[in-house]
Parts: structure tokens; sequence; C-alpha cells
């Protein structure tokens, strides 16, 4: 039997950097469990990529009243501004991040 | 007629520089953007339109140079020469390293033109030779660049195809119209027209120019989605 569709890829690293940024973005001042909730991960691997993202300079976490909150930093915004343009440049060549 | 054909050949060399520009523009986003997400053919696409823009711009800069030195463009001149063998070696190289870099990405003149060149062919009887082997190196570099571009645009469509992207599409348009191009340079080399050859850089021009659209577009469409 011939399969028809084919099976979805696994997203690549920086394409899961870029939807927990983009949850952070949306949110402002995002909760973890809003980020995996937009992110689509399991809260171990969103704790490795907060980790990841935080090492990085990309967020920063804030506490508040015992509730944690992750922001964006200068750097973050500007990561996310670069990555969308060059996804958009190659889509041109049809490659996708 | 000589210095019809000198103007002709002026204005390619023109269009060559603006062309080389918009290569090297390319090259240089698809390097930049290589940094950030270390993809094996956005570096081919980098490599060939580096190739490409440095063969342009030396071919199309020595010519300028030389004719505004010996006020003649239709006379042999070993400079000339040697600057159209190194564009055309890195023209089929590029278009040979987009070509691998697509599998690699799907897979893991009018008679009166030639009227005025012949002219200035028996002006010149004893540097025939240049042109011959000229015409003969020439012949070749098309054919392999048709070759390579069809490939290209063979896989363009099925990217575009795919993805019914606008910005596919424009890099779509723009692979098509060089390699159409090729082909009226080609037609050129064989029916000897300075007026076919003017025409081709004009195609290959406007296919650079959809490709300087993309670029344009592509950082809009970064921006906007980036915005939303």
């Amino acid at each position: 039997m011939v399969e028809l569709v084919q099976p979805e890829k696994p997203r690549s690293r920086l394409k899961i950097y870029l939807d927990v940024l983009s949850a952070i973005q949306a949110e402002g001042e995002a909760k973890p469990t809003h980020i995996l909730y937009k992110a689509n991960l399991s809260y171990d691997r969103l704790a490795k990529y907060l980790e990841e993202l935080a090492a990085k300079g990309l967020i920063t976490e804030k506490t508040e009243e015992e509730n944690r909150y992750f922001v964006l930093t200068p750097q973050g915004r500007e990561f996310i501004k670069e990555v969308r343009k060059a996804e958009a440049f190659i889509g041109g060549f049809g490659l996708t991040i | 007629m000589i210095e019809v054909a000198s103007q002709i050949l002026y204005a390619d060399a023109l269009l060559n520089l603006a062309s080389g520009a918009v290569a090297l523009l390319i090259s240089y986003y698809a390097f930049h953007f290589n940094k950030l997400l270390e993809n094996s053919v956005l570096r081919f696409v980098s490599f060939g339109f580096m190739m490409l823009g440095m063969g342009l711009l030396v071919e199309a800069v020595t010519r300028i140079v030389v004719t505004a030195t010996l006020k003649t463009i239709v006379a042999p001149n070993l400079l000339l020469s040697l600057a159209s063998a190194i564009y055309l070696f890195l023209q089929v190289a590029s278009y040979f390293v987009f070509a691998w870099g697509y599998a690699l990405g799907a897979y893991t003149q009018t008679k009166v033109g030639a009227a005025f060149l012949l002219a200035g062919l028996t002006k010149y009887q004893r540097l025939r030779r240049y042109y011959l082997a000229g015409f003969a190196v020439n012949l070749v570099a098309q054919l392999l660049s048709i070759v390579f571009l069809a490939f290209v645009v063979f896989q363009g469509v099925l990217v575009y195809s795919r993805s019914h992207n606008r910005l596919s599409l424009m890099v779509l348009v723009g692979f098509t119209l060089i390699f159409a191009a090729h082909l009226v340079m080609l037609a050129s080399i064989l029916a000897v027209s300075g007026l076919l050859l003017a025409l081709g850089s004009v195609i290959r021009f406007a296919g650079f120019a959809s490709m300087l659209v993309f670029l344009i577009r592509s950082g809009r469409v970064g921006a906007a989605r980036e915005a939303s």
C-alpha cells in the first residue's frame, strides 16, 4: 500500500526556540504553563529549553508573589526578528527551519 | 556599425554589473542567515551566488575599463578574453552549485548585428583565433549553463507546487528568466548576433531583478510575521 500522507517531521531545535520565544512575546510576561501549552512541549522539555534560552541571554526569569514569569530580553526580540526574516528567505528556496 | 556594437556591449556590461551586485547581495543574505540556521543548502545558495556575482562583476568591470581605455570594445583583447573566461567558468560552476544544492535539498543580435560583428572580425584577421576559441568556450559554457539551470528550474517548480509560497514563486521566476536568457545567449552565439546577446542580458537582468524583489519582500514578510 502506498503511503499518501507523509509523516510530519520533528521540529528543529531552532523552531522550538522560536515557538517558545513567540509564546513569551505574545504574552509579554508568560507563565511556564502558558508557554508549554502554546509551544506544545512537555514540562521536562520546556524546562530544558527555557534554561538554554536563559543561558543564551534571550529570556529572563521574574518571580512575583511565588509565580514564575519569563520575559524576552532585547536580544530575544532581535533573535525572533532575525529568525522570522531567515524563515521567509529560505522559504523562497523551499526550505523550512 | 562598430560604434553601435560598442554601445550594445557597453550596455550589456552595465547590466552585468547590476546583476552581479544583486547576486552578491543574495549571497550575503544567504551567508548571514546560514550563520543562524546552519543549513547546507543555504551554504550552496550563498557560494553559488557569490561565484556568479564575482564572475559578472569581473567581466563587467574589465569590459568597462578596457572600453574606456582603448575606446573600442570589439577589438580582441587578452584581458577581456581572460575576464570572459573567468566569468564563464564561475557562471557554469555557480549553476552547478545551485543544481547540486537543490538536489541536496530535494533528496536529503539580428542580421545587422551579425554584420557589424563580422565587420569587426575582418578588420582584425590576425586575431581571429581569439574569436574561434572564444566561440567554442562560450558555446560549451552556455550549453552547460542551460543543462544545470534546467535542473534548477525543474526543482524550483517542484518547490513551488508543494509550497504555493509567493517568495518561492519569485525565486522560480528569477531562475526561469536566467534560464531563458541563456537560451537566447546560445542563439546569439550560433547566429553571431549582438542584439540577441543584448536581449539575453536584458532577460537575465530581469531574472536578477526578480531575485531582488524576492530579497526585499522576504525581509518585509519576516518583519510582518515578527510584528504579528
